[in-house]
């Protein structure tokens, strides 16, 4: 890492740190919310950015994750450590299922086979009624101790989401990662080379869900409660977006496309009611004028 | 847990009265060709686009709200009921063309993620607009006289609008197959859907082809809607439902498949008929089970080829 980089690395961890303390609970809250997408699009880009998977029902996951943390402390109240512990696991397992059939897949099958289950998740999030609270969802998660103040869990999610973050650098700059990049740019070739694909990108897929239910876990656990909408169908094209703002082949492109999407998100639709034409409007003219995202160029290619 | 399966028990007892049956048929069968009309044209433009057209609910949903506003404006009997399902095609051929050559067409060689975005930002920018032209009042349409009230038909009482649907969705059919393979079009269309390259390299303009495919596509939805009026709910968030319908309709028929989109229909239609009568809270899961079981056994679906 260069001198410049470390610099503006430092600079930006400043930032993060100190910024939002200053600002009222709302933006505070929006904050974590801002956090919370960076790592659940950082998960996704492992799967399109780095294994070239176009899954479109990961939504599912981060999904999987809250409604854990919520089952679990408002129906089986159990304490909040041992909830948020769960959030990937519960999700982790939900991917292996859905990764173990999808994997098989390539392209827009992938898509639509990673869809199919995620609209599965989704109408029985909406119909099992007892345990998920169905349409009104979970609502009333608390937080302990000092967690409650809205900044401390402000540095707690941006603690857990760095660390994360930085499990994933390791992650995709290991042998792992680059036989994952290998496999996305030609994967029969790979195989020849004597490495199990499938179940590298099984692996890949697992992980990825387990990061995302993480994410969820955090989320649900910043508003208080979880909604089905969660993993929606329209909430799988959330990361899509973000990624693709951002730069999908770009580590920190993710990063930043969470930022800039739930600023917007939050400075348009506080003034007006129609922020998801606006929304429409910038993911078309993004992928008219920008393909390569914020941080991206054309050509680009992730660790080139 | 025991009382569920009581439950469930009385509710496949149901399926030994003749009346039910027959009945819960009639309504699968109507309901497939509604889903049908949808997903003809989703299944068309990504045969021969390669394009997975999220936006097509929105057309949909267009169509519909365009039938309300023409029936609202003229007269409400048989004729304006006609111009309606008129004035929802051809607008919607207008619209389709438009967006193919505005948007569609520049992403055709782009990612899948490009255009798996780019029409899903379409979805967002339909939904808006017809907020704000129309407004967020949920609305029903009046079928014209002659087609509402029911109908007595093999021993059980029908509505007759939903068995309008059924010959609606025949003559649908019969129409499409027609047109497949009786015209130069036609012909062009299947052989996109075979070979894209090959086509263009034998002189067929594919540029225009693709247009027109687009804005035959988004007739078929603008017709659906106008035709779908006086059965739905006319309001927000209906392209969102019909989307996913037709979407779960084209993966199980096969993508560019038209008998696969008549057969898919029929078959989720039925499936949702009889499902609700066995389990009515999961009928829902069910048809997203029988999509991923599909996509795992035969990801072409049931009448597509492999690529």
């Amino acid at each position: 890492m260069s001198r410049t980089t470390l610099g503006l690395w430092s600079v930006a961890a400043l930032l993060f740190l100190v910024a939002p303390l200053g600002l009222g609970a709302f933006w505070q809250f929006i904050a974590i919310e801002a956090l919370v997408f960076a790592l659940y699009a950082m998960s996704f880009n492992l799967l399109l950015g780095y294994g070239g998977m176009l899954s479109f029902g990961h939504a599912a996951y981060f999904g999987l994750g809250a409604y854990g943390v919520g089952i679990l402390m408002a129906k089986l109240s159990a304490p909040f450590w041992l909830a948020l512990l769960a959030a990937p696991v519960v999700a982790a397992v939900g991917a292996a299922a859905v990764g173990y059939f999808s994997v098989r897949l390539t392209g827009i099958y992938f898509a639509m086979l990673t869809f199919a289950f995620q609209m599965l998740f989704f109408t029985v999030a909406l119909k099992a009624t007892v345990l998920t609270g169905g349409d009104d969802g979970i609502v009333g998660l608390t937080r302990p101790g000092v967690l409650v103040d809205p900044a401390v869990y402000y540095l707690f999610v941006l603690f857990i989401t760095a660390l994360a973050i930085g499990l994933l650098y390791r992650m995709v700059n290991s042998p792992f990662g680059q036989t994952l990049r290998a496999i996305r740019e030609n994967a029969r070739r790979v195989q020849h080379l004597g490495v199990h694909t499938r179940a590298h990108c099984w692996l890949t897929f697992v992980i990825a869900g387990a990061f995302a239910g993480l994410a969820g876990g955090l989320f649900a656990l910043s508003t208080g409660s979880v909604f089905p909408g969660w993993l929606d169908w329209t909430a799988s094209a959330t990361p899509i977006v973000m990624v693709v703002l951002g730069g999908l082949r770009v580590f920190t492109g993710p990063i930043a496309g969470a930022f800039v999407f739930i600023g917007l998100e939050t400075v348009i639709s506080g003034h007006t009611e129609y922020w998801p034409l606006f929304m429409g409007v910038i993911i078309i003219a993004l992928v008219l004028l920008l393909p390569g995202g914020i941080l991206g160029t054309r050509s680009g290619r992730v660790g080139h | 847990m025991e009382s569920l399966l009581d439950q469930t028990w009385q509710n496949l007892t149901l399926f030994g009265n003749p009346t039910v049956v027959i009945r819960q048929t009639l309504s699968g069968i109507s309901h497939g060709m509604l889903l049908f009309l949808i997903s003809a044209g989703l299944s068309l433009i990504f045969g021969v686009t390669r394009i997975l057209n999220f936006a097509h609910g929105g057309l949909f949903m267009l169509g519909a709200y365009i039938a309300m506003s023409v029936i609202g404006l003229t007269l409400a009997g048989l004729p304006g009921f006609i111009l309606s399902l008129i004035a929802g095609a051809a607008l919607l051929l207008l619209v389709g063309g438009g967006l193919e050559v505005l948007l569609l067409r520049r992403i055709y060689r782009s990612a899948h993620e490009f255009q798996l975005l780019m029409t899903f930002g379409l979805v967002f920018v339909i939904g808006d607009l017809v907020m704000i032209i129309w407004d967020r009042e949920e609305r029903s349409v009046a079928a014209p006289e002659l087609l509402s009230g029911a109908t007595r038909l093999i021993g059980v009482t029908f509505p007759t609008y939903r068995l309008f649907l059924i010959l609606v969705g025949i003559a649908m059919a019969i129409a499409l197959w027609v047109l497949l393979h009786r015209t130069r079009f036609g012909i062009w269309i299947r052989a996109a859907t075979l070979d894209r390259e090959m086509l263009g390299a034998l002189g067929v303009n594919t540029r225009r082809l693709y247009t027109g495919v687009f804005a035959l596509g988004a007739a078929l939805a603008g017709f659906g809607g106008a035709l779908a009026a006086p059965v739905l709910a006319v309001g927000p968030g209906l392209h969102v439902e019909v989307i996913i319908d037709a979407f779960v309709v084209v993966v199980i028929g096969g993508m560019g498949s038209i008998p696969g989109a008549l057969v898919g229909s029929l078959l989720v239609g039925l499936v949702n008929a009889f499902g609700i009568l066995a389990f009515p809270s999961l009928a829902v899961v069910l048809t997203f089970a029988l999509m991923a079981v599909v996509l795992i056994v035969r990801p072409w679906g049931l009448f597509g080829r492999p690529e």
